[in-house]
């Protein structure tokens, strides 16, 4: 194997030879390592290369040989993907797609020439690697002699800038905790939108409505992050630019899964590229960066001896990074105000429909033009809490109204605005292949998917070289994902007509229809996905294969290899947890993928009298919203009390002393979230109950309750310490009264 | 033992005092802040302390402040770098320039000269420009067309609705009602005559309603049917540049509205900040 590849290698190069004259080699030598950070005041693994977080920044100029060699260092395999550019199939760096993973001790050498320009950025695409460190930014100079070269952009001081967040918590550990709908990341960020929060921000009504419409509090994302970097660092400074200079900025976003607002404390800002392709510039106050999107923007410095805030915030608001230009005192820019959630609750209460499909209003939403986040920015919506005493009231509203006036006015970024400078039409003879897709997720399960399949459900798409592959894409989820095509540019039909903007990332707002085209000129296997890390390996990606493709010589069995690509976004996670209470142990334990559900409950008592009874459940979800799950079940349980019996409401009987059967059975989540089990059992007896487990009472307090058929009922309080404990109480028909402590994973 | 037991308590009390009193790591530095008055004070001192961590003393007579720190968990920029984002400057940072604009009055103290001098010269600049180009256009307009002015006093009322301003809605409305007062009926074409004075009536009657009242609620409901009448002549008569009809479904008690504005943007009158960019352009009227 390892012979073949010298030998390949040893065989292109000779072809190359010739060139080599020609074209200029560059070459990287990239080391990677595990290491040890501190971001937040506590010490944790990250992934180095050469040392450094980000990785290098890597810079060639159009014409060159890329040359770049991976040493791998680390206990796992790993890969590297050169995100927005055009290259062999085999060069794109994903495991299992394009090549087999660089195992641990291995080197391997990508190796494409440079046949583009433009801001881009390269990462890893192995499991979670990119979310601890392995992003860099990739920048492809213009020849100087390139006939699109534009004086006063591509010829002023410049500085690659690349967003990106750390969180303590083993990003393993954050995906499995999302797949559990563990709500720690909302308590850590304010924003669990509880019953009493709502009561006291006078949203009870709202609350009710979302969850009648089983919703569960929803969030601008997902993750709590410890810090937002830039470059690195939380906070930087870049004193090399003078004042009176313009600077020009090339923005990665490399974070996991935050969307990052630009702001500047120096002024307008103009964008003049975007994905790596030169738009024409265009001025504006803010902008919302999607993730693995970038965006160049020049930004001036306009006074001496002063430094000027540029400033990312994550969508969430929770925190920020900074990056000051020019050298001196710091002039700040303002933070973007706290988000206000029980707005934002509100609106999706009225987009949502019953049956869990969304309802635009006829409002034909497109390209970022009409955010209905809006309602839940203060400074465009007003401020609702004015801090003031009432003493200067007449002069406070008067500035307040100044204020979100001037705040109006705002100008914000949207895919509308970007226009290329020249033509992108595609060849007008070229046959046209229409696809199109829905993005669909489930935000309980966190399952996300494309027309509700998720990669290990889907075969590759086909597509013909020299056809124009037209894709509609339609978000019917209720977050937003920036859907990501390798190896290729798109146009993105923005009303721009011949002067479509290319882009190879699609940011998609929730109900909002996009249409994206490009000519299939790249033969080999390209994936398609969301790039919000976490939702791309819950499964909500694509691979478009090209019809009669050459065999690809670093991944010789490609149907193997897929399936291995599938296996991976659809793993199993687990859950458990126990309370040790007064009155005994009740605990769970839980492993679930995308549809099936795997779980064992318990309540074991302390002596003969209480008991000691599990049950089993291997269900399916079924749906698109996973409301429903058939399950097959087995019970035991063990209680001694004297031959006592027991009836139910349908007056069968059982002494519960000593009983062993199978079930067949049917889950169903009611509107509030309420779980309804059928269950019929291999004795004839049969049970319904009604169940929740989680009602936030508080940011921290949930209440449970259960009633079941068979006259059982159960209701219990917890108060969450920490992400892995809690202090509960709970009454239960067959043991009473208890107290005690939850342990949870 | 028991004994012990108390004496234990009382150190630990003690102890517990003196950690308020006294930060670890303790550093001071004196540093001036600008800023005014008492309620100045207050607001600087709030953003700069944090128990256990910073102490902000601020003197409203020298400017200078005491700045008292954990030096292990915190520094003197970030204690600065939290008064300037509450408007006040120092050496290290410049408050952003719209929260040292919402200042209350009172607090708005002088800024040193180089604060953002020629930046805003450079802003007002690009304003003026716009600005400039923007009346020559209405200018030309009121020149051609004697709908103008009905049409300009149209769009200052549409903008105060947007801004959910009902006093300024209600003065708008007045002039528009004067406007339409002051046609020239002679000079218009044919066509927009006979339309004109179809819709003239009603076209009074929701004016007069609007500036008859303060209540935003009120004069949205009169504004949807002004709307479509100025829609009905505007269709006919010429115009200098494009106008938007826009759409908001989710008005009017979800019976929808239309307006009419001047830019594609979407800023809607019927639901101003709350709904801001709620609405689609269901027509763009050309010249």
């Amino acid at each position: 194997m390892n012979k073949k590849i010298k030998w390949l290698i040893v065989f292109i190069g000779m072809l190359s030879i010739p060139i080599l004259f020609a074209q200029n080699i560059v070459r990287y030598d990239l080391t990677v390592t595990d290491t040890i950070v501190n971001y937040s005041g506590k010490e944790k693994r990250a992934i180095a290369v050469n040392g450094l977080i980000p990785m290098p920044t890597l810079t060639f100029t159009e014409g060159d040989i890329a040359e770049i060699v991976v040493h791998n260092k680390l206990k796992e395999s790993t890969s590297l993907h050169w995100h927005g550019l055009y290259l062999p199939n085999k060069e794109d760096g994903v495991p299992y797609l394009t090549q087999m993973p660089i195992e641990p001790n291995e080197t391997f050498t990508y190796r494409f020439p440079i046949i583009q320009n433009g801001t881009h950025w390269y990462h890893s695409h192995s499991g979670l690697q990119e979310q601890i460190g392995m992003y860099g930014s990739l920048i492809l100079l213009k020849k100087d002699d390139d006939p699109t070269f534009r004086r006063g952009i591509d010829d002023v001081p410049e500085a690659p800038i690349i967003l990106s967040e750390w969180t303590d918590i083993d990003p393993e550990n954050v995906h499995r905790m999302l797949h559990n709908a563990n709500d720690w990341a909302a308590i850590k960020k304010g924003t669990v939108q509880s019953y009493s929060e709502a009561i006291k921000a006078g949203y009870f009504k709202t609350k009710l409505g979302n969850e009648w419409k089983r919703m569960l509090a929803m969030d601008v994302s997902d993750v709590y992050y410890e810090k937002f970097l830039i470059n690195g660092q939380n906070e930087c400074k870049l004193s090399q630019f003078k004042a009176g200079e313009k600077v020009r900025l090339r923005i990665s976003n490399g974070g996991a899964s935050s969307y990052f607002w630009l702001n500047y404390a120096g002024g307008k800002m103009t964008v003049v590229a975007n994905d790596g392709n030169d738009v024409e510039p265009v001025d504006v106050d803010r902008l919302i960066i999607g993730v693995s999107e970038t965006y160049d923007v020049i930004v001036s410095i306009p006074n001496e001896n002063t430094s000027y805030e540029f400033l990312a915030t994550p969508e969430d608001r929770t925190k920020s990074a900074s990056i000051y230009l020019g050298n001196g005192i710091i002039q700040l820019k303002s933070r973007m105000p706290k988000l206000k959630y029980f707005e934002g609750m509100k609106m999706m209460n009225d987009m949502m429909n019953m049956d869990g499909t969304m309802d635009d209003m006829g409002m034909d939403m497109s390209l970022q033009k009409m955010d209905m986040n809006t309602v839940m920015y203060p400074e465009i919506s007003g401020d609702p809490d004015m801090k003031m005493d009432g003493m200067k009231m007449d002069e406070k509203m008067d500035h307040s109204k100044h204020s979100t006036n001037t705040v109006q006015d705002l100008v914000t970024l949207n895919y509308g605005m970007l226009k290329s400078p020249f033509p992108t039409t595609l060849p007008k003879d070229a046959p046209v292949r229409e696809l199109r897709f829905e993005l669909t997720g489930n935000m309980n399960r966190y399952v996300w998917s494309m027309d509700n399949k998720v990669l290990s459900e889907s075969d590759k798409i086909l597509i013909k070289k020299g056809e124009n592959v037209r894709i509609t894409l339609y978000n019917g989820s209720m977050m937003r994902h920036p859907m990501h095509l390798h190896g290729h540019d798109f146009r993105v039909l923005n009303g721009q007509d011949e002067y479509a903007p290319l882009k190879n990332v699609l940011d998609i707002m929730p109900m909002e229809t996009d249409t994206i085209e490009f000519l299939a000129n790249a033969e080999g296997d390209w994936f398609f996905h969301c790039h919000i890390l976490y939702h791309m390996m819950a499964g909500m990606n694509r691979v478009f294969s090209y019809e009669n493709q050459a065999p690809n010589p670093y991944l010789p069995n490609k149907e193997w290899a897929y399936k291995k690509l599938q296996a991976e976004s659809n793993t199993f996670h687990f859950m458990a947890e126990n309370d040790f209470a007064t009155n005994g142990n009740d605990g769970m334990l839980m492993m679930q993928n995308t549809r099936w559900s795997i779980g064992t409950e318990w309540r074991l008592g302390y002596h003969d009298e209480h008991g000691y009874e599990t049950e089993t459940h291997i269900g399916r979800y079924i749906g698109r919203n996973q409301w429903l799950m058939p399950f097959v079940g087995f019970d035991w349980r063990y209680r001694e009390q004297n031959g006592e019996v027991e009836k139910n409401l349908f007056g069968q009987t059982n002494t519960k002393d000593q009983r062993a059967v199978l079930s067949l059975g049917t889950e169903y989540t009611l509107p509030m979230l309420v779980k309804l089990q059928g269950e019929i059992f291999s004795d004839g007896n049969v049970r319904f109950q009604l169940m929740r487990e989680d009602i936030p009472i508080s940011p921290r307090i949930r209440w449970a309750f259960m009633v079941n058929t068979d006259k059982e009922y159960m209701t219990g309080l917890k108060y969450i310490v920490t992400r892995n404990m809690g202090i509960s109480t709970h009454y239960d028909s067959d043991m009473g009264v208890g107290f005690g402590a939850t342990i949870s994973y | 033992m028991k004994s012990i037991k108390i004496v234990f308590i009382v150190l630990v009390a003690l102890s517990m005092t003196t950690s308020y009193a006294q930060l670890k790591n303790q550093s001071s530095e004196y540093v001036k802040i600008l800023g005014n008055c008492d309620m100045c004070k207050s607001t600087i001192e709030k953003a700069g302390t944090i128990e256990n961590e910073a102490k902000v003393d601020w003197d409203k007579d020298t400017k200078m402040a005491t700045l008292t720190y954990d030096s292990v968990k915190t520094s003197k920029e970030d204690i600065l770098k939290r008064i300037a984002l509450v408007g006040y400057d120092s050496e290290s940072f410049l408050a952003p320039d719209d929260t040292y604009l919402n200042l209350p009055s009172c607090c708005q103290y002088e800024r040193a000269d180089q604060v953002s001098a020629k930046r805003d010269g450079l802003k007002s600049d690009m304003a003026f420009m716009d600005h400039s180009e923007h009346s020559n256009r209405i200018n030309e307009v009121q020149g051609t067309n004697p709908l103008s002015g009905v049409y300009d006093s149209y769009f200052v009322v549409k903008d105060a609705l947007v801004r959910t301003d009902g006093v300024l809605a209600s003065t708008n409305a007045k002039t528009l009602l004067n406007a339409i007062n002051e046609v020239k009926m002679d000079q218009l074409s044919m066509g927009v005559h006979m339309l004109w004075m179809k819709v003239l009536k009603n076209l009074k009657e929701d004016a007069s309603k609007i500036a008859d009242t303060k209540v935003i609620g009120q004069q949205r409901s009169n504004f949807d049917s002004l709307s479509k009448n100025i829609y009905e002549v505007m269709k006919v008569s010429k115009q200098e540049s494009p106008t938007y009809y826009q759409f908001c479904p989710m008005a009017n008690n979800g019976k929808g509205a239309n307006w009419l504005s001047k830019e594609e943007t979407i800023k809607n009158p019927y639901y101003g900040s709350q709904m801001m960019s709620c609405g689609k352009t269901v027509e763009t009227i050309e010249e």
